[in-house]
């Protein structure tokens, strides 16, 4: 069964089969949360089924795993933070202002994508991005809350795009890849079924 | 630099510009200057304004300066964090050193509520599976609360539209909407709010509706397919199985009037898409990505009389093309 080499590039099932009880003992081990691990799990398998990736041996699938895994759970952290500040933000208010829990999770979604989009740019950067588009704050307001020139501020803004433009036309570009890559010697000889 | 990534340097800096609240209409026009240069430039471009629709939640929201300020705790924190971890040893393995302090000081009370809901984005399609292998899948900017007891698995539809593959349990299965209760007799289903109030489609199994004022029922078999209030339900029509591709991202039109598929489409994008009156009724055929309203409108411009034009960035206005010259 736990062959180091795969004989031919092995399906999502097999996949499965050979890694998923190690990759949720694995996350279980570093999130210390059964539950956690489960859904990270499953969530790398998804991922796996969207970008098909080829491996020869099964350390190679796993290295990979491995790297994936960890990216979601950093992701799953710094979710769950910006989760834990707009809950504290909330409950700071009196009552009677508290948006509705609908609301509350529009936005909380929203600064969670745009917390993953603008990765790791400094704070100051981030934050005049969020100020000046999600706020419409001009220049002049953010420069005075960061305490900076609003030459400063135009600067993280177009910064902060760049930065979003370059993810964006990186993950364009891994999708097309996806498309293109060659396919292998068992998919030519089978007639592709659309 | 080579001329891609330049496009994405000017681009980026001509949006900190504009939206700057400084920009002179002599900006304004070298900037429809560089637009007009080249198509790439206008590809670069259409990504900056549906990048910076993606903050729309924040920018429509009453709260959005509270929002900002956690925003800027939270990145606060995280670099704290990642400081600290780089002190103590390093971030090889990305460890999780403050994950357990962490959990232990979450507010439980909120947090839970949150989990229990599902939701999906505008745009976003979502799949999720509950509990009891129950499949549920979310179309745009939709949600829906669970809400499973020890004799009845109930999903409450809070806004837009899941389709609901069930899986079999002793419990009854039951979605409620504002106009009445489904009762699942078999496996799939779709439920979709309006403001005119609920349509089902069936297509496998059957569901039988309950309207929450009258308690009227009626029972719809698979290939069934109605709308009710919360009085009356309409008479079943067949239902399209076409109609559930959204589940997988296809849009699948045959012979379905332009002005439904922009509608339909308007239902994934952020923003406003508007047609002509005198095209509305273009008959149009073929599968599309649902979440690319940009894509499919590319596409059905080149083989349909149609021209799509943006005079804002999240407004789109299809319309006929200006006669030839």
């Amino acid at each position: 069964m736990n062959r180091p080499e795969y004989a031919s590039p092995p399906s999502l099932e097999r996949l499965y089969t050979d890694h998923h009880n190690w990759l949720q003992s694995w996350l279980r081990r570093r999130l210390g949360n059964a539950c956690d691990a489960a859904d990270l799990a499953q969530d790398a398998f998804v991922r796996l089924l969207a970008t098909p990736k080829r491996f020869d041996t099964l350390p190679q699938a796993r290295v990979y795993l491995r790297t994936m895994a960890n990216g979601l759970c950093i992701d799953l952290w710094r979710r769950r933070e910006v989760e834990q500040a707009w809950l504290q933000t909330l409950a700071a208010l009196p009552e009677v202002e508290s948006p509705c829990v609908e609301h509350q999770a529009i936005v909380l979604q929203a600064l969670q994508e745009l917390d993953s989009m603008l990765g790791n740019l400094p704070t100051r950067v981030a934050s005049a991005f969020v100020m000046a588009v999600g706020c419409e704050m001009s220049d002049r307001e953010v420069a005075e809350k960061l305490g900076v020139s609003t030459r400063m501020v135009r600067k993280y803004v177009a910064r902060a795009m760049l930065h979003c433009l370059q993810l964006d036309a990186r993950s364009a570009l891994d999708d097309a890849e996806t498309f293109t890559q060659p396919a292998s010697p068992d998919a030519v000889s089978a007639p592709l079924v659309r | 630099m080579n001329a891609s990534d330049r496009a994405l340097q000017e681009a980026a800096e001509w949006f900190a510009l504009l939206r700057s609240g400084e920009a002179s209409e002599a900006d304004r026009s070298r900037w429809r200057a560089w637009l007009a240069a080249s198509s790439e430039n206008q590809a670069v471009w259409s990504r900056v304004e549906h990048l910076s629709s993606r903050l729309e939640p924040i920018t429509s929201s009453p709260d959005r300066h509270l929002a900002v300020d956690a925003f800027t705790v939270a990145r606060t924190r995280v670099l704290q964090r990642r400081r600290l971890l780089l002190g103590l040893a390093g971030l090889a393995g990305g460890g999780l050193l403050g994950w357990g302090t962490w959990k232990h000081s979450a507010l439980p009370g909120l947090t839970l509520t949150w989990l229990a809901s599902h939701r999906s984005g505008t745009g976003e399609i979502r799949q999720v599976a509950l509990a009891d292998g129950t499949q549920v899948w979310l179309a745009s900017a939709s949600a829906f609360d669970q809400d499973y007891q020890p004799g009845l698995r109930r999903l409450q539809l809070v806004a837009g539209e899941i389709l609901v593959s069930t899986a079999s349990d002793e419990r009854e299965f039951v979605v409620d909407t504002p106009q009445g209760r489904l009762r699942a007799l078999g496996t799939r289903f779709a439920v979709r709010l309006s403001d005119t109030g609920t349509s089902v489609a069936v297509y496998e199994g059957a569901v039988e509706v309950t309207t929450a004022s009258r308690g009227e029922t009626t029972v719809l078999q698979a290939g069934q397919q109605s709308r009710f209030t919360d009085r009356v339900t309409e008479t079943p029509a067949a239902a399209d199985p076409a109609r559930e591709a959204w589940s997988r991202g296809i849009l699948i039109t045959r012979d379905t009037p332009l002005g439904e598929v922009a509608a339909e489409l308007n239902r994934y994008r952020r923003g406003h898409i508007s047609v002509a009156t005198e095209i509305a009724q273009l008959p149009v055929f073929g599968s599309y990505p649902i979440t690319d309203a940009d894509r499919t409108l590319a596409m059905l411009e080149t083989v349909m009389p149609i021209r799509v034009r943006r005079p804002l960035p999240w407004w789109l206005v299809i319309e006929a093309p200006p006669p030839a010259p």
